[in-house]
């Protein structure tokens, strides 16, 4: 009975809760204080939980004041305990005291944390039914925790304070030595019970998780927890399935075998299938391949990162790269945030350098949030510490799925075209110039005017490729978010390789060849206007500029699928203040300039009737061989994108929408 | 296409081949040549020139375009573009530049060889040059009075010309600046092998051709040396149409084309009916 009452105070006293006063001048809300309902506040959301519980079974928490802790008690009756020490949590340990005098005079030593951390220090109390208790909750997937407490005469609380002091005070090693200090002070406890906290699942994280590992996304899940609670939350959010046959590297298994042997049975069970497997079809969905779920504690992470004397240590690391890519998901339990860093690390620098992403919400995700290519905090309950230093914050778990699989998806189409395009247009506009050179004696003698040269990226080619980039959308947003599998398309960087790349500047090279030998042959030797007066090589190098403006255009209008009025406007903008432009440039005799070459250049070569031909011949041969390529590979070898595309309608305007995506600056405070 | 350059021995104007730009009588030969077919309607007539790089950045930089369009300040103070062709024994140079200097001063002839008469055939020299650029861009000095003379005061002529700018022509609507011959020289070329218009040979009457078929014979006042740097001469005789000269390049091309998108609409079709069919039952595989 004693320590029924024990373990009530100690929940009531053991944690770094704060108490917030509302200090509202409504009538109504100083009603409902006397009513003590409070408002807790605190960085770990378990123990604001957990002093709520406490209060619903009639031991309140009222406030920390000139150093004494007040708690309510059943029968109305204000307790008062001075607040002597506070043995803070941290997350090696896994464990927090508060050392409390009652009103009586009996100094109390309350302890709290993990299971792991208090039952080796126990020597008194219901361990094995508390034991088991524990465990039953940690399958059910709940949080669960022990507390613990010790009675201290006053010799030992002086001395207790004396090492606590000495060490506080340490100008060296002060951590080293507070943890000395503390696994000094914190023995000898008696078990005074157990408690269990729930930790719902955000909503529809199962589903983004099933979206994810659809998008080919190989989703690990790192945590502080242990292995069962953890296990159980993984069932529960669909990252192992029914069937999926789950592999444990953990302590208990490397201490009956060593861990050579655990690494190398594991990796001959998972390699069994791997031949068969190829990394497109990985999507474990499909029931007849074997599905692998790997989970691995920190411990067991800790020696294989070990670096050993006989610097074997490396076969290690890859013989467990090597099993974490043949399973569909990881699952890392009773991980130290550093370890989980640590992860992320050896992630990074594997064989085929993933892109990683890290998505957290407490302040223990932090140095993984900070390691990976890409951090995500996500705005909750414990805290702003993640967002803060994440790259990206959003408020819920379920807002990455459209994130990644959207918006994600878009701005990489976007940004590949525009990279593509912009070498490519800049191939075709100077890839003539170079050609010239062979004719005019390699006197670098521009093939324009340097008019045409300056506005040809700012003015004429820059508006439609801008607007491409803003508001693209290849497949529509919901079918994006119902058919992950299509993520896959832009996997690995798919668009920018090499052969895209070099596709791109071969048709650049190929388009440029045939503006200039096309304008070449044109003039060669013959005389284009009906009235037999010569061509110069201006109106020359204007021909060759008009062909390229168009076809630089309408490719970009061929790769558009997604057609609203600002395309439209921009595109045929374009081409239309280019014509005027040179109307405009060509058509006066302007004063400030020293040279008068390109006067009305522009008009004469449109006054040519092979000029024309010519011009509409050349762009159609330039772009035929991108139109031919798009329709044969659409036909013969379609990608999952392109199969949506055809069922989609084409060239009908769309509603504009321009979707921003702000990065956190670190700066910002809360 | 006649070339008269005259490298070989056996044409008639080797004997000009090395003359210099100025010697005071000019080298003058012939030569003989017949038209197959008779020229129906307007005939031009072109000179052509190979291997002279008017596209040189050098060369087409020089010039002053405001000296030409008539400004009576850069008249006597032209361009720098214009070095080293800008004065000359400290007097500016009109027109100055490079473009100007080497103006092409040959002088061509033709006559209809009919039963050992030569029929001189009436060449036109008015309507070579863009009418833009002869009425807009290339403008005299203005100045009282129309004695061009009196207006080039204070310049002299170009190095290697044999007369002033202002002695071109006897008529006043092509002489100075505005001369029509000077105006097609200064359109620089694009390619090192062009022809620019030299005369037109226009239709009398609806019932004889231009040109019939027959002996002509050219007679060439060769003052322009090319042989230094490897260049021909040619005169090139053409007919002209809406889409211009004779140009196998578009016809072909677009014959090529066509036959080449045909081509493969038909291929495109097969395919699209064979593999088409199967995409709109297709489902997104997993």
């Amino acid at each position: 009975q004693e320590r029924e009452e024990l373990f009530f105070r100690a929940l009531c006293l053991c944690h770094t809760v704060q108490v917030k006063d509302d200090d509202s001048v409504d009538g109504l809300k100083k009603n409902r204080l006397s009513r003590r309902s409070c408002i807790y506040i605190s960085s770990s959301p378990d123990e604001v939980a957990l002093v709520e519980g406490i209060q619903r079974l009639g031991y309140t928490y009222l406030r920390l004041k000139d150093n004494f802790m007040e708690i309510l008690n059943r029968e109305n009756n204000i307790e008062k305990f001075e607040l002597l020490e506070v043995l803070s949590f941290d997350s090696v340990r896994r464990r927090m005291s508060v050392i409390v005098k009652s009103s009586t005079g009996d100094i109390f030593l309350f302890c709290k944390g993990a299971d792991s951390s208090i039952f080796p220090r126990v020597k008194e109390g219901k361990i094995d039914q508390i034991r088991s208790r524990v465990e039953r909750n940690a399958v059910e997937g709940l949080r669960t925790l022990c507390v613990a407490y010790k009675k201290l005469t006053a010799e030992e609380y002086s001395k207790a304070q004396k090492l606590l002091q000495n060490a506080k005070l340490a100008l060296q090693d002060r951590e080293k030595k507070l943890a000395e200090v503390y696994e000094k002070i914190e023995r000898d406890f008696i078990l005074l019970g157990a408690t269990a906290v729930e930790d719902r699942l955000q909503e529809k994280a199962a589903d983004t998780i099933e979206a994810l590992q659809k998008a080919g996304i190989k989703v690990w899940v790192l945590t502080g927890d242990k292995m069962e609670t953890a296990a159980a939350t993984c069932y529960a959010c669909k990252l192992f399935r029914r069937n999926t046959q789950i592999l444990e590297l953990t302590t208990k298994k490397i201490e009956e075998q060593s861990l050579h042997d655990v690494l190398f049975d594991l990796s001959k069970t998972v390699l069994r299938h791997s031949g068969s497997l190829t990394r497109d079809t990985f999507s474990g969905l499909s029931t007849d391949m074997q599905d692998y779920g790997l989970i691995i504690d920190g411990a067991a992470l800790s020696l294989i990162m070990k670096p050993r004397q006989d610097g074997s240590s490396g076969n290690y690391r890859e013989l467990f790269l090597e099993i974490c890519r043949n399973c569909s998901a990881v699952l890392c339990c009773r991980m130290a945030p550093l370890q989980k860093a640590q992860i992320v690390k050896l992630i990074k620098l594997s064989k085929e350098h993933p892109i990683t992403l890290a998505i957290g919400d407490g302040a223990n995700d932090v140095s993984m949030i900070l390691e990976a290519h890409v951090g995500i905090g996500i705005i909750g309950k414990e805290g702003r510490q993640a967002a803060r230093n994440s790259d990206y914050a959003i408020p819920k778990f379920k807002h990455l799925k459209k994130m990644l699989l959207v918006h994600g998806h878009f701005y990489y189409v976007r940004i590949s075209e525009l990279v593509q395009y912009f070498f490519y247009k800049n191939v075709c506009f100077i890839f003539p110039q170079f050609l010239y050179q062979f004719f005019c004696g390699f006197s670098q003698q521009t093939l324009y005017d340097t008019a045409y040269l300056t506005l040809y990226n700012i003015s004429f080619t820059s508006l439609p490729i801008l607007l491409y980039g803003l508001m693209e959308q290849h497949v529509s947003a919901d079918t994006l978010k119902r058919e992950p599998s299509l993520y896959r398309d832009v996997a690995k960087n798919a668009l920018l390789r090499w052969r895209a790349f070099i596709y791109w500047t071969f048709l650049g090279v190929f388009d440029a060849v045939v503006f200039f030998f096309g304008a070449y042959f044109l003039f060669e030797n013959t005389i284009v206007t009906s009235n037999g007066q010569m061509f110069g090589n201006w109106t020359f190098g204007t021909l060759v500029f008009t062909v390229l403006v168009f076809t630089v255009t309408l490719k970009l209008a061929l790769d558009t699928h997604y057609w609203t009025w600002i395309n439209h406007f921009m595109i045929w903008g374009s081409l239309v203040f280019y014509i005027i432009f040179s109307l405009l440039w060509g058509g006066i005799i302007w004063p400030f300039l020293n040279y008068q070459r390109m006067y009305y250049v522009f008009m004469q070569m449109l006054s040519s009737g092979p000029a024309w031909l010519g011009i509409i011949l050349l762009i159609t041969v330039s772009l035929l061989p991108d139109v031919i390529k798009k329709v044969l590979c659409r036909q013969l070898w379609p990608t999952a994108t392109e199969r949506i595309q055809t069922k989609h309608q084409c060239l009908s305007v769309e509603q504009s929408t321009i979707f921003m995506l702000s990065q956190t600056s670190s700066s910002l405070s809360f | 296409q006649i070339d008269y350059t005259g490298t070989e021995p056996s044409s008639p104007c080797n004997k000009c081949l090395n003359v210099s730009w100025d010697s005071p009588t000019p080298c003058t030969c012939t030569i003989n040549f017949t038209l197959e077919h008779s020229f129906e309607s307007n005939v031009f007539m072109y000179y052509g020139l190979s291997n002279f790089y008017q596209n040189h950045r050098r060369y087409v930089k020089s010039r002053d375009d405001s000296q030409l369009n008539g400004d009576n300040s850069s008249l006597l103070n032209p361009s720098k573009e214009c070095e080293p062709y800008r004065t000359n024994e400290d007097k500016p140079i009109a027109p100055c530049g490079a473009i100007a200097n080497s103006m092409f001063n040959d002088t061509l002839e033709l006559y209809r060889i009919d039963n050992d008469t030569r029929i001189p055939i009436t060449l036109i020299k008015k309507g070579i040059a863009w009418w833009t650029d002869k009425n807009v861009k290339f403008r005299n000095p203005t100045g009282d009075g129309n004695n061009l003379t009196a207006l080039f005061q204070g310049t002299t002529k170009p190095v290697n010309w044999r007369k002033p700018v202002y002695m071109l022509d006897s008529e006043a609507d092509n002489n100075g600046f505005i001369n029509e011959d000077f105006i097609v020289w200064m359109r620089t070329a694009a390619l090192p092998t062009f022809r620019k218009l030299y005369r037109l040979i226009e239709r009398k009457d609806n019932l004889a051709p231009t040109l019939q078929a027959g002996k002509y014979s050219l007679d060439i006042a060769y003052n322009y040396p090319v042989h230094s740097f490897d260049g021909r001469k040619r005169m090139i005789l053409s007919t002209i149409s809406w889409m211009g000269g004779k140009n196998p390049f578009l016809g072909i091309a677009y014959i090529t084309v066509g036959s080449i998108c045909f081509f493969l609409g038909v291929v495109l079709l097969i395919i699209h009916h064979k593999y088409g069919n199967r995409n709109t039952s297709a489902d997104i595989p997993n």
